[in-house]
């Protein structure tokens, strides 16, 4: 069922090299000085090499519904965007503080003084890596489900951001042993974050309307979450300027007496709906750069 | 044992909402994963391994373990009667 170009290598571009490289810059060098270089130099050169391009440029035009020369614009802005968020992601790796805003931060609190555990959602819009961790609490370990196959690099700068912290890394895995860290942390009243609008592992999957047409979500996330009919919490992270970003928590509902079938189908719903309402308020802040929906 | 994986194939095709399989279909020896067997996925074995805690109070916690119970409906069987607590 999964649809042919809705895969992703699950990885972030660049060799351990060039994030080394690119760190230690950071820790010198002003951000601004490299969103300038990337657009002038770096975006160009991808959009003529990258099949991104015209994917974003469809997204533009298809879903948002910009007319030709607004859809040609965007896509460049939101490479453009694209690169800022990745560099943001080595900045905070080199040091570098950004201003945060939470938008329904009662809402995380709320959850994370109670003895359950809960799921946060995420998707691949905004930057969830930058401040998606920041929404921690003392009392209760935070586990991010992340892709076994990211750098070594990437994965060993988490571990040391981490590192005096309750949050925790499960990476994905197909010894399937990840599958037993979630379990575990959710029935010990621990949180678990995870993306849900990528189809990776498992190929089941749900379709939803999504910006006026088909597309499919992974069933994984939802299914985790109705096992033990957890609370649930869609996070999404986006950069309101430079140097700041806004982190939105907002709760999904989902009727727990209801069947499994019906439990999932209805949070899917709902996080699809709260999914598309980010991606309308910002839409050059969407990354995923593959066929994402069922057109002809 | 014989009640005890019948047992299992009802709540397993109930909590996998395998509604196509039929128990006559469902062999307790078949592999649980791939083409050859009843095809389930990762997503499955988490449902089973919650499965597991709820009908019989047993946590499965050690990844290298649940590769040699969750092989087929028998096996699962075999670690419930051994190891259940209710």
């Amino acid at each position: 069922m999964k649809t042919e170009g809705q895969q992703w290598a699950g990885t972030t571009y660049g060799n351990g090299w060039m994030h080394k490289w690119l760190i230690r810059m950071l820790r010198y060098i002003d951000t601004r000085v490299l969103y300038t270089f990337v657009a002038v130099f770096v975006i160009p050169v991808c959009l003529l090499l990258n099949p991104s391009r015209s994917i974003a440029y469809r997204y533009f035009r298809r879903r948002i519904g910009y007319g030709r020369l607004k859809s040609a614009w965007k896509t460049y802005v939101n490479h453009c965007l694209f690169g800022q968020v990745v560099i943001d992601k080595f900045a905070m790796y080199a040091g570098k503080k950004f201003d945060v805003q939470i938008e329904n931060y009662e809402q995380f609190q709320s959850l994370a003084t109670r003895k359950e555990g809960f799921v946060q959602l995420s998707a691949h819009i905004g930057n969830y890596e930058i401040a998606g961790y920041s929404l921690i609490s003392r009392d209760k370990a935070f586990n991010a489900l992340v892709f076994a196959g990211e750098k070594d690099s990437v994965m060993q700068n988490r571990n040391r951001m981490f590192a005096d912290t309750n949050i925790k890394m499960i990476a994905i895995r197909p010894d399937m042993s990840h599958l037993f860290e979630i379990d575990k942390a959710l029935a010990g009243g621990e949180i678990v974050s995870m993306p849900a609008d990528r189809i990776n592992g498992s190929p089941k999957n749900i379709e939803h309307d999504f910006l006026g047409a088909k597309a499919r979500f992974p069933l994984g996330p939802f299914s985790i979450a109705t096992m033990r009919e957890l609370d649930v919490l869609a996070v999404n992270v986006m950069k309101t300027s430079l140097g700041s970003y806004k982190i939105y928590v907002t709760p999904l509902f989902y009727d727990k007496g209801a069947s499994r079938q019906e439990q999932i189908k209805q949070l899917s719903k709902a996080y699809v709906a709260e999914l598309e309402k980010r991606v309308r308020q910002y839409p050059a802040q969407w990354y995923n750069y593959f066929e994402f929906w069922q057109e002809g | 044992m014989e009640q005890l994986i019948n047992e299992l194939k009802l709540q397993i095709k109930e909590a996998l909402n395998l509604e196509e399989l039929t128990m006559e279909e469902f062999d307790e020896n078949a592999p649980l994963f791939g083409e050859d067997g009843i095809g389930l996925d990762s997503i499955d074995v988490l449902e089973i391994i919650v499965l597991l805690e709820k009908q019989y109070g047993i946590r499965l916690n050690n990844p290298a373990e649940g590769k040699a119970i969750f092989q087929s409906v028998n096996t699962i069987a075999q670690y419930v009667q051994a190891n259940r607590k209710k």
